[in-house]
């Protein structure tokens, strides 16, 4: 049997009871280690596990399925994914190549960034498309996620935005070249986030009447969500530039234009510097 | 004894419209060392008796041995223009009022084409261009070569015709014979000018006359020279015609009949022309009386050429005596200086329409407005076109030209790299100027500064830059153009030192040769050979013996030489080829198909570039080569490097985000065209299409490290399913014998594959001209053959010409093709085999 288990946002013990059972029992598990990353560290882990982990990186995830799969028909194999294995990071094309390979598999859900963020007080019946902020180089800017925004503040939802996490990310030099070169790892605060949005807003400024964001728009910040240290932020993208909220990982909501006045009174404990009640944003 | 002092020629740089800067160009062998030994002689640098015996320029020990020019050597000389010619020069800005002194800039250039990138460096910092033509042999292969290299850069060329002592000598010919050979080399040379140059264009009319008195004629081996001006101004006043006028009379369809005293059109029985009688007749008669011993007719003949024999050369006879009336009746420096301070133009001139193909930025800045003024007191824009090796081992001096400003020592510069670009970092560096130098042959002198119009050299330059570069003071500066080489380095062999404890110099070595030569590569392979990439044969012989004795200092293990290929296509792909992403999430569809014939060779010359604008370069496709419009304005880049010739197009129809991952199809298409799918070879001639592209819904699931493997993968399963092939390089090979000769040609060619496609005789002499054919591969060791198999008759000249598709299939094994890709990916480290398309193309 092939598992894949959720494991939750927020430190060791996030994990179900029922995803631990399996882990034990198990005779390989991996932990995919690069769309995501929890408050604990491998050591930490396996200690409370009490076994060893595999790490797998993107290279093994994406392109050495087989070497996962191998052998799941006989044994238990499971790989542990941050979070919901169905969340932000879509494992789908793995479960489709089990099917192929006529393995049975088994899903263990858990909590996910993608549903963790009510914590805020947005409700998540009102959360439009989610985006993902990609960290900028010098050649590659893709601004279609504000389009994305756009949309979803004209339907008068919230944006959910990930941002981007690189972890084990070959150079772009070294993809041209036959051995592979790892950038340290890097994950986008929302201080960094902003400034890259408000470089789109001058962008389209320059170009349009723009009237989806401004610097005055007003967004909520979080960091480790799900952790002891879980921290929320509610400002204006020009606040938020200067924010900030310490170690990773960070995400960002845009919410809508209108909101629910309970929305607007839950949002008001994280915002210091701002009355809510009379922004008009 | 030199004629001048360094302080002398820095005080004429200052008078810019004085300078001339100037390469001496010219076939291999037709005497351009030997000739530009008669201004070195008459700037006082070497003794008069000894210039046409000491190629002063040829400084290099293998230079003298050899008898051939290999580096470009640069030398600044000072002269002084009578008054009497000064009126010649008409143009405002061609001279300075009040100002006698002329500096000339110049700088003698190999002519083997294997050392043809030498000539490119040296086209670059100078204005004008002697082309040299040995009369005997009329105007050969490289001629052409170097000739349309100078007109591409917006070089004026005068011409001489070299080596008439032999003509006279040795083939005999009698003046009209002699008339008609110069007429048509002229003819010839003018052909080729107004091939490669529009009458209409920035230049105006570049082509040379001999009654303008842009042509030269003599002999640079006996020192003697003349131009029309010469034998005009002797006869001006016994005429009492105008020198100018007379100078049109002496050439072309003018006779003259003794009896009437009247100037005829056309010949008749009883006239002459009248190059022949006033010009030819006396140098004839001259040489009839000294080499035939007349000792009555000679003293009468001296009189009335007006030669006076100094007292030591009473004795001398035949040669000895011929030579030294030639030299003083007809001084080769003086018919030179004449028509390189009259007819070359001066920087002020050649900078107006010469900037535009020189500066990358914009026409209108501060520093291309400099430059075409060439103002001294603008910013500094200066191009280095080569490094020239210093006594101090491993050190270099950068030569090149000031075009605008002035460049001093302990200045404080930007020295940027052909791979700067402006606003960015990278190949800048902001350093002081050690030391400002001018050039003097085997010598150089110190100086204080240098103004624009100039060419110099610098010290402390050399470990900043590669081969080339720009030095500016302006931060706003573009990069000057880099130099288009007309060859390329398809010959190249590995390199590994006999002791491997050694390797760490000989890395340091190969260093140091590609800083010195402006054409070799030194490359190391993934399998960690060393390669050394070089134009031919000799030019990689000359690069491992400089390797060996001068940069690494060890001995080497040299392997065979061998070609680079190149990887295309010959059909479509047979099926559309889909290519999914690490993540699965992303698919592109693509096929790869050959570019029509001539498409190629369009992009190498750059008519159909990635400079172009869209619309404009959719056109010209569209009415060549039957593209359609709207496909064709939406190539989204060339490669290899941007530039090469391959393209990828995108043939998609409304894809949403496709723009965002413009970028990364791009570098992954670089990629696979620098290195190809078969033998890791550059690829050439493919054309790919981008027909469809399905993206995830989310930026940061379709970035680089996504799509750049994805689009290497599926343009290397669209090159396999379309039929791949293997390009290898061809020379154009002229060979010059005797007729007795020619039946060896045939046989050596034919068995290395060559073929014949013209063979004609070189008119008024025995020799022929054999033009053929050749793979590269099969040259070497073709000189020695050819020269065994005539009686050592026959002399080959090679330059690489194009790029023909090797036959048969590389994927079938009993194929050569086969063979070369197997040997190419074992010395390259790869895996042996072929590639296998499932490793490449996915299933839907």
């Amino acid at each position: 049997m092939f598992y894949i288990i959720g494991l939750g946002l927020g430190d060791i013990k996030d994990i179900t009871v029922k995803g631990l059972e399996i882990v034990k029992q198990c005779s390989r598990v991996y932990l995919e280690m690069y769309t995501s990353i929890l408050g604990s560290s491998l050591e930490e882990m396996q200690e409370f596990y009490g076994r060893p982990l595999l790490l797998a990186d993107r290279d093994l995830v994406e392109q050495g399925a087989d070497e996962i799969l191998a052998g799941a028909g006989d044994e238990d194999v499971a790989l542990l994914v941050v979070g919901d294995p169905f969340g932000a990071t879509t494992h789908t094309d793995f479960i489709l190549r089990a099917k192929e390979k006529n393995i049975p598999f088994k899903v263990i859900h858990n909590a996910s960034i993608m549903n963790a963020i009510g914590c805020c007080g947005l409700q998540l019946y009102k959360f439009g498309e989610t985006v993902s902020i990609p960290y900028w180089d010098e050649t590659w800017k893709p601004d279609s996620f504000y389009d994305k925004i756009k949309l979803n503040r004209l339907h008068n939802m919230h944006t959910l935005c990930l941002l981007d996490i690189k972890v084990k990310e070959p150079t772009l030099e070294s993809l041209m070249r036959k051995r592979k070169e790892y950038m340290p790892p890097r994950f986008m605060s929302v201080a960094e986030a902003a400034q890259q949005l408000l470089a789109i807003v001058e962008k389209k400024d320059a170009l349009e009447r723009n009237t989806v964001l401004n610097e005055q728009s007003l967004c909520v910040g979080l960091a480790r969500v799900g952790q002891d240290t879980q921290q929320i932020v509610v400002g204006t993208l020009q606040d938020m530039r200067g924010t900030d909220m310490g170690g990773p990982l960070h995400s960002l909501i845009i919410p809508a234009k209108e909101m629910h006045p309970l929305e607007v009174e839950f949002l008001q404990q994280y915002a210091t510097n701002i009355k809510l009640d009379d922004y008009n944003h | 004894m030199v004629n001048f002092t360094v302080d002398e020629i820095r005080g004429l740089m200052d008078k810019k419209r004085n300078i001339r800067n100037m390469s001496v160009i010219a076939h291999v062998d037709h005497g351009k060392s030997t000739l530009t030994d008669s201004l070195v002689s008459k700037a006082g640098i070497i003794a008069g008796a000894k210039a046409g015996e000491t190629r002063f320029t040829d400084t290099r020990k293998d230079e003298q041995e050899r008898c051939i020019t290999i580096k470009s050597t640069a030398i600044s000389m000072y002269f002084e223009v009578e008054d009497k010619d000064l009126v010649f020069i008409t143009h405002a800005d061609q001279r300075e009022k009040e100002c006698k002194g002329f500096l000339i800039n110049l700088i003698d250039s190999p002519g083997h084409v294997d050392f043809s990138s030498e000539v490119t460096a040296a086209l670059r910092v100078t204005d004008g261009a002697l082309v040299v033509v040995d009369c005997v042999s009329g105007v050969c292969v490289q001629t052409e070569t170097v000739l349309r290299q100078a007109i591409a850069e917006r070089i004026k060329p005068i011409l001489f015709m070299n080596k008439m002592d032999r003509a006279l000598l040795e083939l005999q010919l009698d003046a009209e014979e002699l008339y008609q050979t110069f007429q048509r080399i002229v003819e010839n040379v003018n052909v080729i000018i107004a091939t490669y140059n529009d009458d209409g264009g920035p230049m105006g009319e570049v082509r040379v006359d001999p009654s303008k008195g842009s042509v030269g004629f003599g002999s640079g081996l006996h020192g003697w020279a003349f131009t029309l001006k010469q034998f005009s101004e002797m006869y001006s006043e016994k005429f009492k015609i105008d020198v100018v006028k007379l100078m049109n009379r002496l050439w072309g369809e003018n006779f003259f009949n003794a009896k009437t005293k009247k100037w005829q059109k056309q010949k008749e029985a009883d006239n002459k022309r009248s190059f022949c009688m006033y010009i030819l007749d006396p140098i004839y008669k001259v040489f009839d009386a000294i080499m035939n011993y007349k000792k009555e007719e000679i003293p009468v003949l001296l009189e009335k050429i007006g030669v006076t024999l100094k007292h030591e050369d009473k004795d001398k006879d035949g040669k000895a005596l011929l030579k030294t009336v030639m030299r003083t009746w007809l001084p080769a420096g003086e018919a030179l200086l004449q028509m390189i301070a009259i007819h070359l133009p001066s920087p002020v001139v050649a900078q107006k329409y010469r900037m535009e193909m020189l500066y990358e930025g914009p026409h209108d800045d501060e520093a291309a407005v400099a430059v075409k003024n060439c103002d001294p007191d603008g910013p500094l824009m200066m191009y280095i076109s080569k490094m020239v090796p210093t006594s101090d081992k491993g050190r270099f001096y950068a030569f090149g030209r000031v075009f605008s400003g002035k460049v001093a020592t302990g200045q404080k510069c930007r020295i940027m790299g052909p791979n700067y670009v402006p606003g960015k970092k990278e190949d800048l560096y902001e350093k002081a100027i050690q030391r400002t130098i001018l050039m003097m042959g085997r010598y150089v002198e110190a100086i204080e500064d240098v103004p624009s119009g100039n060419i110099c050299g610098l010290v402390g330059v050399d470990q900043f830059l590669v081969k080339t570069g720009t030095i500016t003071t302006f931060k706003d500066a573009h990069n000057m153009k880099v130099m288009k080489f007309s060859v390329s380095p398809v010959v190249r062999v590995a390199v590994e030192p006999k002791n491997p404890a050694d390797l760490p110099k000989l890395v340091e070595g190969l260093k140091r040769l590609a800083k010195s030569d402006p054409m070799v590569q030194c490359i190391i392979e993934e399998s960690g050979e060393h390669i050394i990439a070089g134009a031919g044969e000799l030019h990689l012989e000359i690069c491992l013996k400089d390797l060996e004795e001068d940069h690494a200092c060890i001995p080497l293990k040299k392997s065979d030489p061998v070609v680079s290929y190149r990887e295309t296509v010959f059909e479509e792909s047979n099926q559309m080829c889909l290519s999914k992403s690490p993540n699965k999430h992303n698919r592109l569809l693509m096929k790869a198909l050959p570019m029509p014939d001539g498409l190629p060779e369009d992009i190498d010359n750059g008519d159909v570039s990635s400079k172009d604008d869209f619309k404009v370069r959719a056109r010209y496709l569209a009415e060549k080569y039957d593209y359609d419009v709207t496909e064709a304005r939406k190539i989204w880049c060339f490669g290899p490097d941007g530039t090469g010739p391959n393209f990828i197009l995108d043939c998609t129809k409304s894809v949403q985000y496709l723009n965002e991952i413009k970028d990364s199809v791009v570098a992954g298409f670089q990629w696979a065209s620098k290195e190809g799918i078969m033998a890791d070879e550059n690829m050439r001639g493919v054309r790919f299409n981008i027909y469809d592209v399905t993206l995830h819904a989310d930026a940061i699931h379709r970035g680089g490290g996504q799509i750049i493997p994805t689009t290497r993968r599926c343009l290397y399963a669209a090159a396999i399913t379309a039929g791949p092939r293997l390009m290898e390089p061809v020379y154009l090979c002229e060979i010059q014998c005797p007729e007795v000769a020619v039946g060896g040609i045939y046989g050596v060619l034919n068995r290395r594959r060559g073929h014949v496609f013209e063979e004609a005789q070189v008119v008024g002499t025995p020799m022929f001209v054999v033009k053929a054919y050749l793979p590269v591969n099969e040259s070497f060791g073709f000189t020695a053959d050819l020269r065994s198999n005539t009686g050592g008759q026959a002399f080959p000249q090679c330059v690489f010409d194009h790029w023909q598709v090797l036959p048969g299939d590389p994927c079938e094994p009993s194929s050569k093709p086969y063979q070369i890709v197997q040997d190419t990916r074992k010395r390259k480290g790869l895996k042996e085999g072929l590639p296998d398309l499932a490793q490449y193309l996915d299933k839907l």
